[in-house]
């Protein structure tokens, strides 16, 4: 399936912003779309579009910070730059540690935005390829059976076929069917593949 | 206590907290450090090491709450030292203290992963209770 063309969306309340991102972008030739509230790109926000977000932090309504949010409630992985004429400390920080890419100052140079914004785009096509790659592993576990799960759960926690064979109460040649059922429905070609894709899609402590 | 010249061991007052596990502060000899080490010093545990390669080696150690870096470093920037030290543990809060207002500064230091940013003064309450926060 052929990745849909990246796009910037800058959500600002101020229309000489909006305008001047819109400008910068286009000489860049970067595809870009403008709102001019937080709603107004919610309600169109299509999650499988690749690109980045510009973000005002202070608009009327819902502040960019509060979007932000909403995003994360809804699984979002856009990366967003937020943008701002008032920033302090605290509230960098929150963006930042609710995941925020990058944090500006407004007034900013045109190259110091160009660039944050390429960057952004390199994150966005790195982490859609990443979840691309744990759903591929997830179709797979779903097709182990439930003694498969068991058995490739202890193989990957370092156990020998002989241990998880005593584990179970199963014999060591029921192991190692059960182990190559794993290996083939999983598509690994080592254990080792095998421990990678599980850490791969191991909740993030 | 590896390194250590200082310990500020105390009666638990408002915002302190008993823990067996270290709170490691790093940050030149300078005002800023020791203000730091000044609003720490209800908490047990507490030290401030000498080197770098000794504040390093408690930052790896499995005893470590947090690390709070106060102020720059004579040995390394402190961008580096922030990396090296979350290369270490992944999971240990860091907090970096820096001037007020200096928001290009508090951005970097998270994208290089510290937990918060911390600007004093005046946030003195805020650095208690995320050290509070961490020891628990």
């Amino acid at each position: 399936m052929k990745d849909l063309p990246q796009i910037v969306f800058v959500v600002d309340d101020d229309d000489a912003v909006r305008d001047s991102l819109r400008l910068l972008l286009k000489s860049a030739g970067i595809p870009c779309e403008v709102f001019a509230s937080a709603q107004e790109f919610l309600s169109g926000y299509d999650a499988a579009q690749p690109g980045c977000l510009v973000l005002d932090v202070r608009m009327p309504g819902m502040s960019g910070l509060e979007m932000q949010h909403e995003l994360n409630l809804r699984g979002a992985t856009i990366p967003v730059i937020f943008i701002t004429g008032h920033g302090d400390i605290p509230m960098a920080v929150e963006a930042m540690q609710h995941g925020a890419f990058d944090f500006l100052q407004k007034p900013f140079r045109d190259q110091e935005l160009l660039d944050r914004v390429q960057r952004a785009l390199v994150r966005d096509t790195e982490n859609r390829a990443r979840l691309r790659h744990t759903d591929r592993i997830r179709e797979r576990l779903a097709t182990l059976s439930p003694r498969e799960r068991e058995v490739l759960d202890l193989v990957t926690q370092g156990k020998a076929n002989k241990m998880v064979a005593g584990d179970l109460g199963v014999s060591q040649r029921t192991v190692e069917i059960h182990r190559a059922h794993v290996m083939q429905k999983m598509e690994a070609g080592s254990l080792a593949e095998l421990v990678r894709m599980m850490m791969a899609v191991a909740p993030r402590q | 206590m590896v390194g250590s010249d200082y310990n500020a061991d105390g009666a638990t007052k408002d915002g302190g907290a008993q823990s067996t596990r270290t709170i490691i502060v790093a940050g030149q000899s300078s005002q800023r450090t020791r203000e730091v080490l000044r609003t720490l010093r209800d908490f047990t545990n507490v030290i401030w090491p000498t080197s770098l390669e000794a504040t390093l080696e408690e930052t790896g150690s499995a005893d470590a709450a947090c690390l709070v870096i106060a102020d720059d470093l004579r040995e390394e920037p402190v961008d580096e030292f922030l990396q090296e030290a979350r290369g270490l543990h992944r999971n240990l809060p860091i907090f970096v203290i820096t001037d007020p207002d200096d928001v290009a500064e508090a951005v970097s230091a998270m994208r290089l992963g510290a937990t918060a940013v911390i600007e004093i003064p005046p946030s003195y309450a805020a650095l208690r209770e995320e050290v509070a926060r961490a020891v628990q």
